[in-house]
């Protein structure tokens, strides 16, 4: 059977140029098809290991960012709230302080009021007291030169004003 | 109705085809009257010293004929001086007998008569073109995917080239990284070199007219070569634990030491697993070539019995199957291709095994075997 008998020429040849065909390839083609497949590979994937990496930072820092907005908001909430307080507070201190510097300067001006009260009293007492006198003085220059009636009139006179003091 | 158009121009289209070749077939062997199938699928499957074109029995494209006669003397010269019988320097191609379709010149037999001896025949014939054809398609397309690389960098191709770098990346990380693990690198040159050429020659020996046709993956030459350099490749980088399971494997103490029965076998199977690599390509490729030369004969076979009607009906009934055995022979290819190559790397890396490395990959490997010879 010639099909099953393998033709020497045809080995041969078989030989000389598969082992060319396999020398050439393996020393320029295979080495460097293998290694750019697979530098390629790499870098497809550090590609999507990098693209995931940044989606998960712009994930994360858009919940930082609304927290740190969130945060801002409760501090500004806060800040506006002890305003509110301070400001009340304030006015109260000052209600408060006005209420008393009002009721010194009052107490001063009763003070004062009452000085001037006892002052002119005693002043009207003793200008009355001179009018009196002088009302006296008058009289009695003109009763002492008059009758008797007079100088009981003025004695009486004096009795009451001694009466009233 | 479209349909319909489409069938009956094919089938006009096929007559028209058909008688020519018809003619010529029974033109061919018009003596004798009826036509010999035997004879004409050996000569299909098997090789020649022309290289046949189409709608032409007597016309073939001469290839050079290298030859080394009896007196050591070297002959070269164009195969179309052999043509038709033709004799050149003493030599002329046999018809009939031991060496029926080859080369063969005359010597003195010592009783000072002739008889016909077979030179050292290193001939260019049909295969060795279509081998070398298939080596430069295989040479082109991986220089082409190097100078892609070199140029555009990682750039992914496209198309073409792109259908290649994938099946690259298919045999490499589907087949010689998981077997082979860590020494895939120094195997992977060898392995895709045998992948694309067998895919190559597979391909190329289904198209029928001149860059095709050469049933080369069919001739067991060529995958004997080839299983050859897979059986150097897995002993001469065998490990120490691969030769000592060969030759004092762990079984019990008598199976080896008074008779050396599992050595035997084991050194056995060193030798069987490159053959059935052999067998295996050379059978499934030339079964599908003889399959469909066998269809297409039938055309001619029943058209000499039965008339043009019978031949017509033939025609229709066999070129639907021997498209079927066309497109199946296309997976085939493939498939032999790549079963080759898986085995082969299979057999490097048993060789490889050292402890740690195997078991696993050893019965995954066995699983797959076992799986491909029920198919």
């Amino acid at each position: 059977m010639e099909l099953f008998t393998p033709e020497l020429g045809l080995v041969f040849w078989m030989f000389v140029s598969f082992g060319l065909l396999f020398a050439i390839l393996a020393k320029f083609a295979w080495p460097y098809i293998i290694k750019s497949l697979a530098e390629r590979g790499e870098m497809i994937d550090k590609g999507v290991l990098y693209a995931k990496n940044a989606k998960e930072q712009l994930d994360n820092a858009k919940v930082e960012a609304q927290k740190y907005v969130a945060e801002a908001q409760k501090q500004q909430a806060d800040i506006l709230r002890d305003a509110a307080k301070m400001k009340s507070q304030i006015i109260e201190e000052a209600k408060t302080a006005a209420q008393e510097e009002a009721k010194k300067v009052m107490d001063a001006a009763k003070l004062a009021i009452e000085q001037a009260r006892k002052e002119s009293e005693l002043q009207f007492r003793n200008e009355v007291s001179s009018f009196a006198l002088s009302i006296a003085e008058k009289m009695l220059k003109k009763n002492m030169e008059g009758d008797k009636a007079q100088a009981e009139l003025v004695d009486k006179l004096l009795k009451e004003v001694e009466n009233k003091n | 109705m479209k349909k319909v158009l489409t069938i009956l121009s094919t089938l006009l289209l096929l007559l028209a085809l058909g008688t020519p070749v018809a003619s010529a077939a029974e033109g061919e062997s018009g003596e004798s009257g009826s036509i010999n199938p035997k004879e004409i699928i050996f000569e299909h499957l098997g090789d020649g010293y022309g290289w046949e074109v189409p709608f032409s029995h007597s016309h073939r494209i001469p290839l050079p004929v290298i030859v080394r006669d009896y007196e050591g003397g070297w002959h070269v010269f164009s195969s179309a001086r052999l043509m038709h019988g033709g004799e050149y320097d003493g030599f002329k191609i046999a018809e009939g007998g031991e060496y029926n379709g080859k080369v063969v010149g005359m010597q003195p037999d010592g009783n000072g008569g002739m008889t016909e001896y077979r030179p050292l025949d290193l001939s260019i014939t049909k295969n060795v073109a279509a081998l070398w054809i298939s080596a430069l398609v295989v040479a082109l397309m991986a220089f082409w995917l190097v100078r892609w690389y070199k140029r555009n960098g990682m750039k992914a191709p496209r198309k073409g080239l792109g259908a290649f770098e994938v099946t690259v990346a298919y045999i490499y990380d589907g087949v010689i990284k998981p077997t082979l693990g860590t020494k895939a690198k120094k195997f992977a040159p060898y392995l895709l070199t045998v992948f694309f050429f067998i895919l190559t020659m597979n391909l190329l020996g289904l198209i029928v007219i001149f860059p095709g046709g050469a049933n080369l993956t069919g001739n067991l030459a060529v995958t004997l070569v080839l299983s050859i350099f897979t059986f150097l490749l897995t002993n001469l980088f065998g490990t120490k634990h691969y030769w000592k399971d060969i030759f004092w494997p762990d079984v019990p103490w008598w199976l080896k030491v008074p008779i050396p029965m599992m050595p035997i076998i084991e050194l056995f199977g060193v030798f069987t697993k490159p053959a059935a690599l052999t067998v295996r390509l050379f059978a499934n490729m030339m079964g599908g070539h003889m399959i469909v030369i066998v269809l297409t004969l039938l055309i001619f076979i029943f058209t000499a019995i039965g008339g043009l009607a019978i031949g017509g009906l033939t025609t229709v009934v066999s070129l639907a199957f021997s498209l079927f055995m066309l497109l199946i022979d296309t997976l085939v290819s493939f498939i032999q291709a790549y079963v080759f190559t898986m085995l082969s790397t299979l057999f490097i890396s048993l060789a490889q095994a050292g402890g740690e490395h195997g078991s696993e990959a050893v019965a995954e490997a066995k699983d797959s075997t076992g799986m491909l010879r029920a198919e």
